[in-house]
């Protein structure tokens, strides 16, 4: 269909000629049926061919053909045959209406024909631009300008559209046929454009809008053959914000095919306003992101300052005032005494590089520089062994554990996730009653690994759900808090979606607070030996 | 000291290790101790106990440091030395105005926390230092009656307002005294942010009464807090 199009479009004159073809058509057609029957009026068979001609080639067809009518009709039907001469008078009127309503007829068509024309112009470019203004919803930039460029060139019949973003290091998308030519002269052209639209007026309230003109740049110094080539095929179209210029737009025709009409014009201009309006609402979205950033980072600053005026020096409190008590010359402790202030030099030391610990992982886990150090574990050991290190916590709790015979050896930092379970199984000993039921539990899903561990403990209340695991943030409630530094959950949650899993906490039925984390059973794809000798 | 009349330290502290030491050493130099994790088991204490002086967290777990002096100074006198960690000194500036009678900023050593304890017990045995006529610390002298000064042996001549502000230090004499507290003592009760006034007079109080206003031995500046004055080697 389109082959026919184009064939009609590059030549004209062929409407003429099925004009001319289909009135001979027609006046066959009567011949044939002046041989059957005498019907009256059988001229207006003749308004077939004109409006044809009318509908499919426009107005100049239909005219040839009315006139041609209306000379066949009188050279073959009208008495005296096979001459232009009319022996009756009243044939001359006849003939006279032929014509008239031929014209007319053909001029209605033809009119309808270019306002449906029009339509379809417009319904396609409302869908084009429907559909570059949907591309920009994709939140990757360049994926997003390779997709509307893609969509300008497939529409456009091109060789090549490159979309560039910004005036200093653009982002460049490209679409083309592969045509290396055309690439070329893209390239060129958003280097030095030759042919750029420009002017054009935006709409206002009583006036619709105009594209812009071409206006040709001609560079001083460029040899004039292949230059013509060049703006013959290339356009750029750029893309302005207000007054400025903040990307481009650059197309390139395949040899052959035809000139921008108005209507692609008209596309182009409200593109590029588009993808103006675009970038600088992915400019405003992140500078909105960043200013969120830094007022975050702000936050974590002063929390971490608070953090570590209290935290930090609560237990240095502790080993000053000890250390201070074991140097005082006019007492004579006992050597209970003397132990019990080196105990607790010693826990309040051990608490302190567990707390900066955490300071420096959560740091890690900020700047995005922990990297897990996996190799292939096995998960009921490690909780084995956690549990074995913090019995003297969990002393006062029925510690239940259910781990499936099953369970596949999973690729982690055996550190870190140590680290994400003690954090889980301390928290449930502190906030639960003595003598409470934890549960630790695993359980393999279709591609990860499920642990969770289970208090009986007062849950969570649901307006802490959200934030518990952000950094140093403490849920608020009457009644002791236990202490801490709101640090174990973050470095949790930081720990564990480095390994690529997840975690979040829940409220179990009858009570109690229900945190779950997930591993992913399957290396995506980095180390498919080791993966392999994981497998039992 | 003999047990009965030892005087009985309240400490109201959340951080178990900090207790048993402060008990420990507490205990040691004769005081009798008891303490409590959180505040409402601490004002129980307090109640039921009557200690002599109370050391008191502002940190607590369940209720605001502040609110517990609040409410013990509605009843009683008793000395209130505060401890805390928090960096700001609002906290503590906060808790004097209230009524607290003293800060130790964690970490802090023994000695200091035992000498602390003891200007704190007394100034809840001296009944008041307006009635003393004259005042001695060091090589200051100051008739209250006549209003004169003498340091080292020479007659120092004061502004009134000078020996207002003296005044007001020697009352209080060892105890920290916020900037609030000063303004309102000698300036008036509308007087209370002040604070430039009474830097000034202080610097002023430092050239006449200290032997090197650089470094003085009375007028101790407290960072952020206020002022302390200093009778004695403490």
């Amino acid at each position: 269909m389109r082959e026919i199009r184009a064939w009609l479009r590059s030549h004209r004159a062929s409407g003429y000629v099925v004009a001319l073809g289909l009135t001979s058509i027609v006046t066959g057609a009567i011949a044939a049926i002046e041989q059957v029957a005498d019907v009256a009026n059988i001229s207006m068979l003749y308004l077939l061919a004109v409006m044809a001609s009318a509908i499919f080639f426009g107005n100049g067809p239909a005219i040839l053909a009315s006139v041609a009518a209306f000379l066949a009709f009188n050279f073959f039907f009208i008495e005296p045959e096979y001459t232009f001469k009319v022996a009756n008078e009243d044939e001359w009127l006849a003939l006279g209406l032929l014509l008239a309503t031929g014209a007319v007829a053909g001029q209605l068509a033809a009119a309808l024909r270019n306002r449906a024309r029009e339509a379809g112009r417009r319904e396609k470019e409302a869908i084009v631009m429907y559909d570059v203004v949907r591309l920009m919803g994709e939140p990757d930039l360049h994926r997003s300008l390779t997709a509307i460029a893609e969509r300008l060139r497939a529409e456009l019949d091109l060789a090549v559209v490159a979309v560039a973003a910004g005036t200093e290091g653009p982002v460049r998308a490209q679409a083309d046929t592969g045509d290396s030519e055309a690439i070329a002269l893209a390239h060129e052209a958003q280097r030095l454009p030759e042919m750029i639209m420009g002017g054009g007026q935006a709409p206002t309230a009583a006036s619709r809008a105009r594209p812009g003109r071409w206006i040709r740049i001609v560079p001083p110094s460029v040899s004039p053959g292949p230059q013509r080539v060049r703006h013959d095929r290339v356009r750029v179209v750029p893309v302005n914000l207000g007054d400025q210029r903040v990307g481009s737009i650059v197309l390139v025709r395949a040899v052959g095919s035809p000139q921008f009409g108005e209507a692609e014009d008209r596309l182009l201009s409200a593109v590029a306003h588009q993808l103006g309006l675009y970038l600088e609402r992915l400019r405003l979205h992140r500078e909105a992101t960043e200013a969120e950033v830094l007022r975050r980072t702000d936050e974590l600053k002063t929390a971490l300052l608070n953090a570590v005026s209290h935290d930090l020096r609560t237990p240095l409190s502790s080993i000053i005032a000890s250390a201070d008590s074991l140097l005082q010359q006019d007492v004579s402790w006992t050597e209970e005494e003397r132990r019990d202030f080196a105990r607790a030099i010693e826990e309040e030391a051990e608490r302190l590089n567990r707390l900066i610990g955490n300071l420096l992982n959560l740091s890690r886990i900020q700047a995005g520089t922990l990297v897990p150090e996996k190799g292939w574990y096995d998960l009921g050991a490690l909780v084995d062994e956690v549990l074995g290190r913090l019995r003297p916590v969990t002393s006062n709790h029925r510690v239940v554990v259910d781990m499936p015979e099953d369970l596949p050896a999973i690729s982690l930092d055996y550190v870190e996730i140590d680290e994400v379970l003690s954090n889980l199984v301390e928290n449930a000993v502190k906030y639960s009653p003595s003598a409470s039921e934890i549960v630790i539990r695993a359980s393999r899903e279709k591609c990860f690994v499920r642990v969770e561990v289970a208090d009986r403990g007062p849950g969570i209340p649901p307006e802490a759900l959200p934030r518990l695991f952000d950094p140093f943030y403490r849920v608020r409630k009457e009644g002791p808090t236990p202490k801490g530094t709101g640090l174990g959950l973050a470095v949790a949650r930081g720990l564990v979606e480095a390994h690529g899993g997840r975690i979040w906490v829940e409220n179990r039925e009858g009570g109690g607070a229900r945190f779950v984390f997930t591993l992913p059973l399957h290396e995506p794809e980095d180390h498919p030996m080791e993966a392999a000798m994981g497998q039992p | 000291m003999s047990l009965s009349n030892a005087a009985r330290v309240l400490v109201i502290e959340d951080d178990a290790a900090i207790r048993r030491v402060l008990k420990t050493n507490l205990v040691r130099h004769g005081f009798q101790v008891r303490s409590a994790d959180t505040g409402v088991e601490g004002l129980h204490e307090f109640r039921h106990w009557h200690p002599d002086v109370l050391l008191l967290d502002l940190g607590l777990p369940d209720m605001d440091g502040i609110d517990l002096i609040r409410e013990i100074r509605s009843h009683t006198n008793t000395p209130i030395v505060v401890l805390s960690v928090r960096g700001g000194e609002r906290d503590k500036v906060a808790a004097l105005d209230l009524g607290a009678d003293d800060y130790l900023t964690k970490p802090f050593g023994v000695n200091e926390l035992l000498a602390r304890i003891r200007v704190a017990l007394r100034h809840a045995a001296r009944p008041t230092c307006g009635s003393t006529a004259v005042f001695e610390a060091g090589d200051l002298k100051v008739n209250v009656e006549r209003r004169s000064v003498e340091v080292a042996g020479q007659e120092v001549h004061l502004t009134p307002t000078e020996y207002d502000l003296l005044g007001a230090f020697i009352r209080n004499p060892d105890k920290v005294l916020t900037d609030r507290m000063l303004l309102r003592e000698v300036w008036g009760p509308e007087y209370g942010s002040e604070a430039h006034y009474l830097h000034v007079y202080v610097a002023r109080l430092r050239k006449k009464i200290e032997a090197d206003p650089q470094r003085p031995q009375h007028l101790l500046t407290e960072p952020g807090v206020g002022y302390r004055f200093v009778s004695e080697e403490i």
